[in-house]
Formats: C-alpha cells, sequence, structure tokens
C-alpha cells in the first residue's frame, strides 16, 4: 500500500516544489531612494559614491582655503585616477564634487569641458552672423586658482584556497582629494575618505 | 545459456544513456561548427567575416559561451574593431567572475558523462591572456587608466596561478607598461625588475629596469643595471617618445584529444597541445630613417598554455580516475549482459575529450618598444618572409610619449 502510493506523494512533493520555485521567480521592480545603502557585493556602487561625495566636500568647503573666506574662488578640476582593479567611470565623482562645491557657494569652477564648445562658438559670434551688441567680449575668460585633482585607489585581498564552502574578500577603497594652488604649486588642502568591506560568496552552488 | 532479454527497466536506463550520447555528441558538433567556422574565416585573412558568423553569445549553449567571447575578442582585436574587442573580453572576464561557484549538477552529472558537459573556464594562462588583449586594447584606444585596471587585474590572475602564468613575458612586460603609462614608476619598476630576474635573457628590459630606478632614486640598483647594459643603451634612454607594438606571429596550439583504452571498456580520455607549426622570428623594424633599435619581450604562447595545462593536469586525472571508476560501478550494476554490453558502449562513446580551446590566439606575442626621436617617422615592421608591413606615420612632439600599434606577422 505505502510502496503504491510512494509516487504519487512524489509527484504532489515536486509539484509544490514547482510551484515554489516558479513564484520566486517572477520578474519584480522598485524604486530605491538614492539616499539608501544597498551593496549587492564588495565592489564599489553608487552609495559609496555618495559616501565619498558627501565627506570629502563637507572637509573642503569648510577648512580653509575655501570655508575661510567669502570671495568664491576659481577652480578647475583635473579629473580623478582611477587607480583601482575595477573600471570606473571617476568623471562621474568629479561631477557629484563640482555639484556640491558650487551649491554650496563656497568657489566657482572653470567649465574646462566646454572650452573647445566655447572657443567655437566665440567664433561663431565673431563670423559676422550676430549683432554686434549682443555678441560677447573676448579675453574676458577667468584664470583659475586652485586645481582639484584626486586619486582612487583600491586594494583586493582574497581569503586563500583551503577546504571550505564560502570565499571570503576584502576590499579597501580609497579616495585622496588635492587643491594644489596654482600660481605657488603648494598643496593647501587635501583630504581622504576610505571603505573597507568583506563581502563572501559560495564556491558551491546547484 | 545466458538471458540476453531486457528488463524494462535496464531497457529504459539504456535508452536514456544513449540518447544522452547521441545528444551529447550532436550538440557539440553545433556549437563547434560555427566557431570552426569563423576561425578558418579568421585565418584566411577574413576577421570581419569571422566576427559576423560568430553570431550572438545566445547562440551558443552557456558551456561554451567563453569560447564565443574569447574568440571574438581576439577577431575583433585583429580587424581592428578595439572598442567592440573590448566589449567582448570584459564579457569574457565577467563570465569567469560568475562561473567561480562550482554547479554540483553539472560536476555530477559530468562524473558519468563526458568533461564536455560542464561550463568551459578557460584555461589559466587564457585567463590571464584575456586580460592581455584588454590592455592592448585600451593603450590602443588611447585610454591608458583603464588599461592600468586590467594590469592589475592580470596581476590577480599572475599571483592566483603563478605556475601556470610566469613564462608569459610578453603579459608581464605590458602591465608594467600599463603602469609606467599612467605614471606609477614604482609599480613600473617592480614589475620590470621582476620580469628581469624571471626571463632566461633580461636585456630587453634592462634599459627600462635602469631608466626607472635612476628616475626614482635607487642608486645602487641603477649602477647595478648599468654594469649590465652596454653604453649605447643607455644613450637611448633619453629619447623624447616610443612606439610600442604589439606583434602576433603565427598560429596558437590547439588541443587534441588522447586515449587510453583498457579492458573491458575502461576509456580514459584527455587533452594535449598540438603546436601548428608556427616558428619565431624576431620581428625588424625600420624607418625612413633606417633600421631602428627596438627591444623585444616575447611569449611563445604555445609553451605558456602547456604548462598551464600541466599545472592542472592532477586534478584532470583525479576526475578521470572517478569518471572510469563510476562508470564501471555502474555497468558492473546490470546483470543482464546484453544490458550491460549497451551501457558499456554508451559510457564509451560518451567518453569525450575536452578539446574546447581558446584557438585564434598567436603562437609569439612580442611586446616591442622603439625609441623615437622628434619629428614625423613613417615605420615598417618586417616579417619572416621579408614582407614589409608599413604602420601610419607618427609625428613625436612634446604632447604625446607613447604610441602603440598592434600587429599581426605571417601564418594566417
Amino acid at each position: 500500500m505505502t510502496k503504491k502510493c510512494l509516487p504519487l506523494y512524489a509527484f504532489i512533493f515536486f509539484s509544490l516544489a514547482g510551484i515554489s520555485l516558479l513564484a520566486g521567480c517572477r520578474a519584480t521592480t522598485r524604486d530605491i531612494s538614492p539616499d539608501e545603502t544597498i551593496h549587492y557585493d564588495e565592489d564599489y556602487d553608487f552609495s559609496d559614491k555618495r559616501a565619498i561625495v558627501n565627506d570629502l566636500v563637507e572637509s573642503l568647503t569648510t577648512r580653509p582655503p575655501l570655508g575661510a573666506n567669502d570671495r568664491r574662488p576659481i577652480l578647475i578640476d583635473y579629473g580623478i585616477a582611477n587607480r583601482t582593479t575595477e573600471h570606473i567611470g571617476t568623471d562621474g565623482i568629479m561631477d557629484d564634487i563640482r555639484t556640491a562645491v558650487i551649491h554650496s557657494g563656497r568657489a566657482r569652477f572653470v567649465n574646462k569641458q566646454q572650452r573647445d564648445s566655447i572657443q567655437q562658438e566665440t567664433q561663431y559670434q565673431y563670423g559676422g552672423s550676430v549683432s554686434p551688441q549682443t555678441r560677447i567680449t573676448m579675453a574676458r575668460q577667468v584664470g583659475a586658482e586652485y586645481m582639484i585633482t584626486g586619486t582612487l585607489r583600491s586594494i583586493e585581498k582574497k581569503q586563500p584556497d583551503q577546504v571550505r564552502l564560502k570565499k571570503r574578500t576584502l576590499k579597501y577603497y580609497s579616495l585622496t582629494l588635492e587643491l594644489t594652488s596654482i600660481e605657488s604649486g603648494l598643496i593647501e588642502w587635501t583630504d581622504n575618505v576610505e571603505i573597507v568591506r568583506e563581502a563572501s560568496k559560495p564556491i558551491i552552488g546547484w | 545459456m545466458r538471458n540476453l532479454r531486457l528488463s524494462s527497466e535496464s531497457g529504459r536506463i539504456i535508452i536514456w544513456l544513449l540518447v544522452s550520447a547521441c545528444f551529447g555528441i550532436l550538440v557539440t558538433g553545433c556549437t563547434s561548427a560555427k566557431l570552426t567556422r569563423a576561425r578558418d574565416q579568421f585565418y584566411a585573412g577574413k576577421p570581419a567575416e569571422a566576427a559576423g558568423t560568430l553570431g550572438a553569445p545566445e547562440d551558443y549553449a552557456r558551456r561554451d559561451r567563453l569560447l564565443y567571447f574569447m574568440e571574438k575578442g581576439v577577431i575583433l582585436h585583429e580587424a581592428g574593431a578595439y572598442a567592440e574587442s573590448v566589449q567582448a573580453l570584459l564579457d569574457a572576464a565577467e563570465f569567469i567572475v560568475q562561473e567561480e561557484i562550482l554547479s554540483v549538477s553539472r560536476e555530477g552529472t559530468s562524473l558519468v558523462t563526458s568533461e564536455r558537459i560542464t561550463v568551459y573556464r578557460g584555461e589559466y594562462a587564457e585567463r590571464l591572456f584575456i586580460h592581455s588583449y584588454l590592455m592592448m586594447n585600451y593603450l590602443l584606444l588611447d585610454q591608458p587608466d583603464d588599461a592600468y585596471v586590467e594590469a592589475r587585474r592580470a596581476l590577480q590572475v599572475l599571483a592566483e596561478y603563478p605556475d601556470a602564468c610566469s613564462g608569459d613575458y610578453f603579459t608581464r612586460g605590458l602591465i608594467a607598461h600599463c603602469f609606467e603609462a599612467v605614471g606609477e614608476i614604482n609599480g613600473a619598476y617592480i614589475e620590470y625588475r621582476k620580469l628581469a630576474g624571471d626571463m632566461p635573457d633580461p636585456a630587453p628590459v634592462l634599459p627600462k629596469v635602469y631608466q626607472l630606478a635612476r628616475q626614482l632614486g635607487f642608486d645602487d640598483d641603477a649602477a647595478r643595471y648599468a654594469d649590465m647594459l652596454p653604453e649605447a643603451e643607455r644613450q637611448v634612454l633619453s629619447s623624447p617618445a616610443e612606439a610600442v607594438m604589439f606583434i602576433s606571429q603565427g598560429k596558437g596550439p590547439v588541443k587534441e584529444p588522447r586515449n587510453i583504452v583498457l579492458p573491458p571498456s575502461i576509456r580514459f580520455s584527455f587533452v594535449q597541445y598540438r603546436e601548428r607549426g608556427s616558428r619565431y622570428f624576431p620581428p625588424g623594424v625600420e624607418s625612413t630613417r633606417g633600421r631602428l633599435r627596438a627591444s623585444g619581450v616575447t611569449t611563445d604562447v604555445a609553451a605558456v598554455l602547456k604548462t598551464s595545462l600541466n599545472v592542472r593536469a592532477a586534478r584532470i586525472m583525479v576526475k578521470e580516475t572517478s569518471r572510469a571508476t563510476a562508470k564501471e560501478v555502474i555497468s558492473n550494476q546490470f546483470e543482464d549482459p546484453m544490458a550491460e554490453a549497451l551501457v558499456r558502449i554508451a559510457f564509451f562513446l560518451m567518453e569525450e575529450p575536452d578539446t574546447r580551446g581558446w584557438e585564434t590566439l598567436p603562437g609569439y606575442l612580442t611586446l616591442t618598444r622603439v625609441p623615437l626621436d622628434r619629428g614625423v617617422h613613417a615605420l615598417t615592421v618586417t616579417d619572416a618572409y621579408g614582407t614589409a608591413i608599413s604602420l601610419s606615420p607618427v609625428g613625436v612632439s612634446h604632447k604625446r610619449k607613447y604610441f602603440y600599434f598592434s600587429v599581426r606577422l605571417g601564418d594566417r
């Protein structure tokens, strides 16, 4: 009797397991606040970018030279060098820093990225199509006083090979930002932010 | 007299095994047909056609997808589509990371079938070559920061599989160059120095080690390396620019099946690399001003891949023995001699050696550096048959230090 019922029980069990698995595989979407901290793995992500930018901009705008005077010095950014093991778009970090500094009202930026476009537009305005009353005055661009640069570094350490079910990875990120006086060549301000994270991954799966 | 009739349970198992064997052989054939055609087109000098033949990643079962990414990476690189090649090779690197998790179901099934049903994860040296091509592509695209990222990733592979990969001098020289290209000269010095220590003849990297030791103020080291350098080499170090060439020659090796058959029906299958008759010829570099002093670091791709396979040999043997034992145990379970014979035939047919590998790799990779003076240079690279390949002219000014070229010579 029991032997006869066994295939039926097995059928019911596997059917239920299959249904519950399929239900779990449903596609879902949800909105996430940019302020929410989410990490899927040990790698650099948008939560790190926000944390790094907030900390460094706070230090940059409250300490000398930017924090010490109200005349809004002119800055130029020369980008953040990526010295990590990931292809990280460091332009995005600098964009966020620039936005936050401008919003703080402590400094202004020369638009280095648009220099060629500015040149092109100036030439156009002086090319004969634009009325002299409305075209801009030449040679009135502002020279930068400070150069802002940075370096993003990472160190990764993997757990050595041994008998286990999970592999752990330790990752360290550091972003150092510098403000250099173009006139004197002195580093007038510098600070860095560090992130250390551990993640573990299973070695065996189904 | 022995009973030759099969029980219904035995019959089901045998049919399943025979169908699995036929299906496995058929599926493997379908995938490899596309890859084979693309490889043939590539070696016939039609890389663009070969890239088209490869199709999309979805056309390949997951077990062969890495091959698709790797072959596509090299084919697009040779076609001059460096950005597209980057994408294919980044996909390859990502795929390997995803496949770090060992699948119990696939590995278990492979124990009674064949290694070919497992996901191909690449030989250790092939994993390093993925980063080599990424470094080359990024440098050719004038993205030294991204090339540096790949150099760091390549170092991780080297650290993980030192025995399998340390003979890849080309990649190690390229790593050092990527450090140098972004101004990380301390890192570059360390890598060049390690390379000089490991190469049988360190002459091609000595000028760099000497130059960087001087730049870093390591006077003792600089003096030591100066003694090893001819006077003429020391003077060349002050050149304002360099042409950096990635020169590929010949065809890389292919995996060939080998079988050992023991009675009654035990078949051990394994693979060995077979070279495709490529011979190394030191490439000559000339300009309109005459023959140039070029230093080159070369990797014998076949030698590196053979070493890499040998490093894995113990693991392969253990698995092969386990598979043979498992098959023997299952075969012996059948009391019916006809059933046993059929099961043995099925197992014998299923035991297919895993000959999958990256076949568009060249036989030799050489990193050649040529110091350049100010002015315009029209450079040519000469191959083994004296054929000169002209490169686009280079105008050396204060703006740019390195000019990159990728050249494939002979044996297409």
